[in-house]
């Protein structure tokens, strides 16, 4: 690639002098081929006894949280929040501190390999001989498809590129936390009612009064820090006042639980129920009702949502008093037939109050999104099906995993004729490919994430390596530019990149002539600069107050939500947890750590209403079926009896049940995908929240882990 | 005397301000603690005797009925108790308290592992090392060089993050001047996505946690027993205004 320089020379170079606690950079532009040294060949400029400091981004969500990462004598010791960084101000969440117990995870795969599909076996390759097959699979734009999660932008970023300039189809972007959130969803709602072409930021710390329909701001949704520290904000308003948070959804989150009120309504229901309000709301404010909330029923509302007049008047004149109100479209809401229009529902409602572009309001945000939903999978699978797809690359998601079992994604897998993994791990997805050619873990590799959803000012977060890789691993987008290179032609002279870190140069170079908070001269200080403090960002915020013309007179068809059969069928709500999308289910500290509302560890439960499993005959600790009342697909799940959950409804965490993912992963738990009904809203997303199931004795008990009490391990068994 | 007096106002006496408020329960204090403290993961059936090692763990308390039914989190950690209940019943002094930090010390060279200091102790806030807990390698690469890694028959618990304080001090000392409020921050404090836990020197009168401290909303958790709590609650509430 490039001559290395040694490690004196570049001491000499760029003569930099470390003490302590310091963040530090490579100072120069030759320092991306200084090579970080492990443990035993330790690199001079680091100190035995001395930390030292790198700022980077974390890639456990898409999120993009900035981070600086403690190593020590060539190791990543600690995770830490980056202060200085506009969507988490030094804080950082229980998936980002494991981050490093992904990249020293024993389970890694340690170099490219062949598979042979459906089973463990395989055969190691040279990398030479994994960038022949790639480019050999590039050959053929037409019938080569890819598949990327949400996570790292540029490589989304470098694939649309190629994709593009080669005549390939669009890539399709797919990750359950955007499912779950219901994110295609929200952005259409967006780019049809406010007609902007962003997800919007939810200034929550500045308002009075939040109405969450399902946003689960503590947890997952969109940007969790940021919205953790506006539920701060919220609580601790100059004068000693104290914001209101009103939750609607079936089952109480970790953020409903840090509600005022929480409101168990009937899931499917909350598009209503954000139109009864907007009515109540206008009537209290004096003004006419807009025409999307005139013909709003509330008698009807009241019986379809089960939230009795009384509440319903008291909520909606809350909404519509003199305070600063703000909904929040949540996933829950969003993932049901009705989710667009619910959707639209919810974001009228702050047209209503007028907080568009004002503190404690919404704001647009920067950059586009991308993200591909529901139906984009399907048509890919459709494709698959076909036989049109020859060749698929699948990146940062594991779709055997996190798809919906009904949607038939490892069946169309198998008329696929070379499937190319890059991940780090063994998972589901892994195991049905012909080669894995593992991407470098988190802390090892270059990047930056560009849409940040949680960030008040445009951002874009650098990532790049805090250690030397410790396998035999290298980073897809220098696989791919290698690749392209060998196979020649049109694409390798329309994409000139000679490395990932060349990519990322050019791609971030436009930005030196914009004003940020720091500025150079020209590309490698600029550069030095990105890596030390972890990205660019404006100095200061950017939600300015604006007017924006939004047109209400406009009507919403609602069709009935799905309903159960009494003491038959439940609705099941699958909620997110610190597992995220699946793939923190092998860091074994996540699994320790206790789920916030139930204390259970290392396993996943179904949460069932006590009253609701006593007419079952169902009681803490026993194993249940629970059947999709659509399709014949079925899982096996330990009962929780868990109380703050509507007796009509039943929920299962997302993030266990893997049978691959190594050995903190396997066998534990079970996948509520598996039960999804795979049918899609109005926007294309996945209608998650619209699965029905039954729920059936097995005969079998199993106590979980749990840290609250000892019964069932004392006692019982 | 006068000496005397502004020695005193310089001594360390570290405390803890913990605001229920807004503590989200969400864990992250928990997976930070254990991250930087080299605590061992003990895996599910460990977990389920009740044998997990976490120093801080969040006490879920279901209030109401459904549907007002609500949890309450506590954050619940060694109280570094300036009276400790701990400390007297050791037969080794390996719990005692110490003159520089005023904080409860667990000298795990000394340990035997009788296990008198959990049993006394009302926090439920120490933890056991039933088994030698195996971290497969590489994962041992993570572990934090400034924390000792414990073996089976020691009995563990909250530090306040000792070697923090003590690379504080350093600091301090090397730039010749004292630690100022705010130089420290343990990994929970650190890591705690709304803030809600905050760390100083209570013997300040002007540091944070000391203003905190003299909070309407302050409590300490079974004070009645005497224990003199070093971590302060402010009370939560979901009420609006209230």
């Amino acid at each position: 690639m490039t001559e290395k320089i040694s490690r004196r020379d570049f001491l000499k170079i760029s003569g930099i002098g470390l003490t302590s606690a310091t963040v530090i950079t490579g100072c120069g532009p030759s320092s991306r081929y200084v090579t970080r040294q492990a443990y035993a060949n330790m690199p001079e400029y680091n100190q035995t006894g001395v930390s030292t400091y790198y700022a980077t981004t974390c890639k456990e969500c898409p999120a993009g949280c900035g981070l600086i990462v403690r190593t020590q004598e060539g190791r990543a010791i600690k995770v830490e929040g980056n202060p200085e960084h506009p969507v988490n101000k030094g804080k950082v969440c229980s998936r980002g501190l494991t981050t490093v117990q992904g990249v020293y995870n024993p389970d890694r795969i340690t170099g490219p390999q062949k598979r042979t599909r459906g089973s463990r076996t395989t055969t190691a390759m040279e990398w030479q001989g994994a960038i022949n097959t790639v480019a050999e699979e590039l050959k053929n734009p037409q019938k080569t498809a890819f598949l990327l999660g949400l996570q790292s932008d540029h490589l989304y970023d470098l694939v649309r590129e190629i994709t593009e300039k080669g005549g390939f189809g669009k890539p399709v972007r797919y990750g359950t936390l955007g499912t779950l959130e219901g994110r295609s969803t929200l952005l259409r709602a967006t780019q049809e009612l406010y007609g902007f072409d962003q997800i919007p930021f939810f200034d929550m710390g500045n308002a009075d009064v939040v109405f969450s329909f399902g946003a689960h701001f503590l947890e997952t949704w969109l940007s969790p820090l940021a919205y953790s520290r506006g539920f701060r904000q919220l609580r601790k308003q100059p004068f000693g006042k104290r914001g209101y948070i009103v939750s609607f959804e079936a089952r109480q989150s970790l953020s409903s639980a840090n509600a005022d009120e929480w409101i168990p309504i009937k899931p499917g229901s909350e598009g209503q129920v954000a139109l009864a309000i907007g009515k109540i709301a206008a009537t209290k404010a004096g003004v006419p009702a807009p025409a999307i909330f005139a013909e709003v029923n509330l008698n009807e509302v009241s019986q379809i949502s089960g939230i009795s007049m009384e509440k319903l008047l008291q909520l909606g004149e809350l909404f519509g008093s003199d305070n600063k109100a703000i909904a929040l479209p949540g996933g829950s809401a969003l993932t049901t037939r009705n989710g667009l229009d619910a959707a639209k529902a919810i974001l009228a409602l702050n047209v209503l109050v007028e907080n568009m572009s004002q503190p404690g309001g919404v704001f647009p945000t920067f950059g586009e999104n991308h993200t591909s939903d529901f139906a984009a999978v399907k048509a890919l699978i459709a494709k698959m099906n076909a036989g049109e797809v020859d060749t698929l690359f699948i990146h940062g998601t594991n779709p055997v995993f996190e798809l919906p079992a009904s949607a038939g994604f490892q069946a169309a897998l198998k008329k696929v004729k070379t499937v190319i993994s890059f991940s780090t791990f063994e998972d589901e997805t892994a195991i049905e490919s012909d080669y894995v050619f593992p991407d470098h873990a988190a802390l090892e590799s270059f990047g930056y994430q560009r849409v940040l959803l949680g960030s008040d000012r445009e951002t874009y977060s650098s990532i790049q390596p805090v250690v030397a890789p410790i396998h035999d691993t290298r980073a897809t987008a220098d696989v791919l530019l290698a690749a392209i290179l060998a196979t020649g032609g049109n694409l390798a002279s329309d994409i000139q990149y000679t490395d990932e870190v060349d990519y990322l140069q050019k791609t971030i170079t436009p930005l030196i002539e914009k004003a940020g908070s720091y500025s150079a001269g020209e590309l490698p200080t600029f550069w030095s600069k990105w890596l030390q403090f972890g990205g660019w960002w404006k100095t200061t915020s950017e939600l300015n107050s604006s007017e924006i013309e939004i047109n209400l007179n406009q009507k919403l068809s609602f069709s009935a939500p799905q309903s159960a059969k009494v003491g038959e069928t439940f609705h099941l709500v699958t909620f997110p947890t610190q597992m995220g999308d699946g793939s923190g289910a092998n860091r074994p500290w996540l699994q320790e750590t206790p789920d916030p509302m139930t204390t259970v560890t290392w396993n996943s439960w179904i949460e069932i209403h006590p009253k609701t499993a006593e007419l079952l005959g169902i009681h803490d600790d026993d194993i249940v079926e629970v059947k999709s009342s659509t399709s014949d697909f079925s899982v096996e799940a330990i009962v929780y009896l868990y109380p703050a959950i509507r007796p009509d409804t039943v929920a299962i965490p997302f993030g266990q049940g893997h049978t691959a993912l190594g050995r903190f992963a396997e066998g534990r738990g079970c996948n509520p995908a598996i039960v999804w009904s795979a049918s899609v809203n109005q926007a294309g997303d996945l209608a998650l929240s619209d699965t029905t199931v039954t729920i059936k004795p097995t005969g079998k008990r199993r106590p979980l882990a749990r840290q609250e009490s000892k019964e069932g391990v004392y006692g019982e068994h | 005397m006068t000496e005397l007096l502004a020695k005193e106002a310089h001594d360390e006496k570290w405390g803890m301000v913990i605001d229920l408020d807004i503590c989200s329960g969400c864990q992250a204090c928990v997976t930070a603690c254990s991250m930087e403290n080299n605590i061992p993961f003990v895996g599910e059936d460990e977990m389920a005797y009740g044998r997990g090692m976490q120093w801080m763990r969040i006490r879920r308390y279901w209030e109401g009925e459904y549907p007002e039914v609500t949890p309450d989190y506590q954050p619940m950690l060694c109280q570094q108790c300036g009276s400790a209940p701990c400390e007297p019943v050791c037969p080794v002094f390996a719990t005692l308290h110490s003159e520089v930090e005023k904080i409860n010390l667990q000298v795990y060279n000394r340990c035997i592992g009788t296990r008198y200091c959990a049993n006394n102790c009302p926090y439920h806030a120490r933890t056991f090392n039933w088994f030698d807990y195996e971290i497969p390698a590489p994962m041992n690469s993570y572990l934090n060089p400034d924390v000792t890694v414990r073996r089976r028959g020691v009995m563990e618990k909250c530090t306040f993050c000792v070697q923090r304080i003590v690379k504080g001090r350093q600091q301090a000392s090397a730039e010749g001047r004292e630690i100022e409020d705010g130089d420290i921050t343990p990994a929970c404090a650190q890591a705690c996505p709304t803030d809600a836990i905050t760390f100083g020197n209570l013997s300040d009168p002007e540091s944070r946690v000391s203003k905190m401290v003299r909070s309407d909303r302050a409590y300490k958790e079974l004070e009645n027993l005497g224990t003199e709590p070093r971590v302060t609650y402010l009370k939560g509430g979901k009420s609006y205004g209230g």
